[in-house]
């Protein structure tokens, strides 16, 4: 096929493409006497919350929930949108609009149960994660925040149980993988551990969090190297990573002392600087260094 | 913005699609891009099932074609398929997330409940079977309820200051970081021996241990409570008795903000996290619900341990005060600081002079436990 011949298929294409993802989007939604005016209403509202144009997008919203109140899309976009836009009452409203609509509008509800998280109503977002369980068992989300917060009680085994029903409905989220792996961590289980943060980083080979633990489980089986490593990579990463600089300096200072208590004062002086040259304020590593430093 | 720009949007994976320059020519000549054009006029004419087939070949072919992915969502979408159908609109707009027709497909779909996409099982890999064995032998043995109360079944044990760092020294000589460290070391033995909770130590002996690597352990071994055990001090030699710290974004008093810049002797704080408006991060979200858990629950220890020492010391009860403590900022778990008397006060310095009296401190926070 000659270029020009191609040049011209291809423009065919894109305008029958173009028409049909028109007609096609047309045919899935069903209004009675405005629907033409609400689909381009929604679209241009779509459009601009996405581009995150987000005043534009809320008077999008709002015009089509005043020709179709009962419009579950148009509410929850809404909703999304106070939410971004920091307005959670009115977020709320809206949510609260859908499942009045339909209980088992899950988008709806997840975002309740998030909006009781900001409120740091735990009981309420546990209530609301769990009956989205009930309606989608097969709910990544919901079993993700529902494992989360056991978590964050320190109950491992519960969140480890809802922290892998969220893996097996949607095993590509890094941070369910890191979470599980912070639960199994939670309980010695070093194996489950590792191999889900490992999963989290092959994920997201940025995620610094769980970078940082797979050097803490290095550093407990006394494997130093590895995990230094490990928080060296964080560093690569971040420079400015608290966790890790806080991380190394105290492997740093603990292998200095090693090496002084071996009568290596060389090699002591060496790990004090090191831990100097990433936390500059480090007493311990200043004190000793006037010490030994000749 | 007009419909028909939209639509240019719509179309902007075709263009990314069919001008890449490279299609994957097949065993009989057909591209990746013969296909999805194939599959586009199917689906036009409403044959969903051999849309889907030639679109398949398409993504096999070239799997970063997120026009293909597109057209392959709207042919399951319309054969009721919804969970293939999200899946290939997931894949359009991943490889392109200007695709604002995907994105809302998904967003639309997604509002009820969508079934499972069967994947395909991997066999496992030799950690993963060492994994399963691992949680079959471990986790069964570990008990549970539903319920959502805190549980502590590691604390660290923090003694303040050590080594160079004496902390504050009595009028009779006696160092706060020696008390401490015997506190610390009696505390974390008796726990040891009740076997209900696993304890560790900050430092073992008399050394120094700088404030990032308190909580930093703290962290290292996962604990679930961290307890800074801490003696305080006064210009006012009359000043005496206990009270118990937390922390908090804000002092309590003017008296707990003067002892948290006492004790913070590195202020390095976190810079806070400014919203960004027109985008929601639920990891802050959660960190921000787990870090209000944590300092809620933190009142809630300081609350009882003071109250245990009120009832089992003769030690006056200062109460207990909220401040932002740079020791215990940093802690991913609720967190402590116990000031036991005031070491320049004679009679209190006396007090924690006796061996007895340690042992009564230890009895009352291991009870607080």
């Amino acid at each position: 096929m000659d270029q020009r011949k191609r040049l011209s298929m291809i423009a065919m294409c894109m305008w029958i493409y173009m028409m049909f993802a028109a007609c096609f989007f047309f045919m899935l939604q069903h209004y009675n006497a405005h629907a033409a005016d609400i689909n381009d209403i929604i679209f241009k509202g779509a459009d601009y919350h996405y581009k995150g144009a987000l005043d534009e997008a809320i008077a999008s919203f709002q015009e089509a929930a005043r020709l179709d109140p009962n419009n579950e899309f148009v509410h929850n976009q809404l909703g999304l949108l106070y939410a971004k836009k920091e307005r959670n009452d009115d977020a709320f409203r809206e949510f609260s609009t859908v499942v009045k609509i339909d209980r088992r509008n899950i988008f709806a509800l997840l975002w309740i149960g998030i909006l009781y998280l900001k409120q740091s109503n735990m009981d309420r977002a546990f209530e609301t994660f769990h009956e989205i369980t009930v309606i989608d068992p097969n709910n990544a989300d919901a079993y993700y925040f529902i494992g989360s917060i056991y978590n964050f009680r320190r109950n491992p085994v519960k969140a480890i149980e809802y922290l892998k029903k969220a893996r097996d409905a949607d095993s590509d989220e890094a941070d369910t993988h890191y979470r599980l792996g912070r639960a199994f961590h939670n309980v010695d289980m070093i194996n489950n551990a590792y191999l889900e943060y490992n999963k989290a980083v092959e994920l997201k080979p940025t995620y610094t969090k769980a970078i940082n633990e797979i050097g803490w489980i290095y550093y407990n089986q006394g494997n130093y190297d590895a995990a230094i490593s490990e928080w060296e990579k964080t560093l690569s990463i971040n420079p400015k990573d608290e966790d890790a600089i806080s991380n190394l300096a105290r492997a740093y200072n603990e292998i200095a002392f090693l090496a002084l208590s071996n009568e290596n004062t060389a090699h002591a002086v060496a790990y004090w600087n090191k831990t100097l040259s990433i936390m500059p304020n480090n007493k311990a590593a200043q004190y000793y260094l006037k010490q030994y430093q000749k | 913005m007009e419909r028909r720009k939209f639509l240019q949007i719509l179309g902007k994976g075709f263009f990314v699609s069919s001008f890449s320059g490279v299609f994957p020519t097949a065993a009989f000549g057909k591209t990746a891009f013969d296909y999805a054009l194939e599959g586009q006029n199917f689906l036009q004419n409403g044959a969903y099932h051999k849309a889907i087939e030639v679109l398949l070949k398409a993504v096999e072919m070239d799997s970063e074609s997120d026009w293909a992915y597109g057209l392959l969502g709207r042919s399951y979408r319309a054969l009721h398929k919804e969970a293939e159908a999200v899946d290939a609109f997931r894949k359009a707009v991943r490889l392109n997330p200007e695709d604002v027709y995907s994105r809302m497909m998904i967003e639309m779909i997604t509002q009820k409940p969508v079934p499972r996409l069967q994947k395909e099982t991997e066999p496992l890999t030799p950690l993963e079977i060492k994994a399963r064995k691992e949680e079959a032998d471990i986790l069964a043995s570990l008990e549970s309820d539903e319920e959502l109360t805190y549980k502590v079944k590691r604390v660290v044990i923090d003694a303040g200051h050590g080594g160079f760092d004496s902390g504050a020294v009595g009028r009779n000589g006696l160092k706060e970081k020696d008390v401490t460290l015997d506190l610390a070391r009696m505390l974390h033995q008796k726990i040891e021996n009740e076997g209900k909770i696993k304890p560790f130590l900050t430092r073992t002996d008399d050394y120094y241990v700088p404030l990032s690597d308190r909580t930093t352990i703290a962290n290292q071994f996962q604990a679930d409570l961290f307890i800074s055990i801490h003696v305080n001090a006064s210009k006012n030699r009359s000043a005496q008795g206990s009270e118990t710290y937390y922390c908090s974004e804000t002092a309590s008093n003017r008296e707990a903000a003067r002892v948290a810049s006492l004790e913070n002797s590195v202020l390095k704080y976190d810079e806070p996290i400014k919203a960004k408006e027109g985008y929601i991060d639920i990891e802050e979200i959660l960190f921000r619900f787990e870090q209000r858990l944590n300092w809620k629950e933190s009142g809630v220890f300081a609350s009882t341990f003071q109250k245990r020492i009120e009832e089992k010391l003769p030690l006056k009860s200062r109460g207990v005060n909220a401040a932002n403590f740079f020791v215990l900022r940093r802690a991913r778990m609720p967190s402590i600081l116990l000031e036991i008397g005031f070491i320049s006060n004679s009679d209190d310095e006396f007090r924690l002079g006796q061996r007895t009296f340690r042992q009564r401190i230890v009895d009352s926070v291991a009870w607080g436990l």
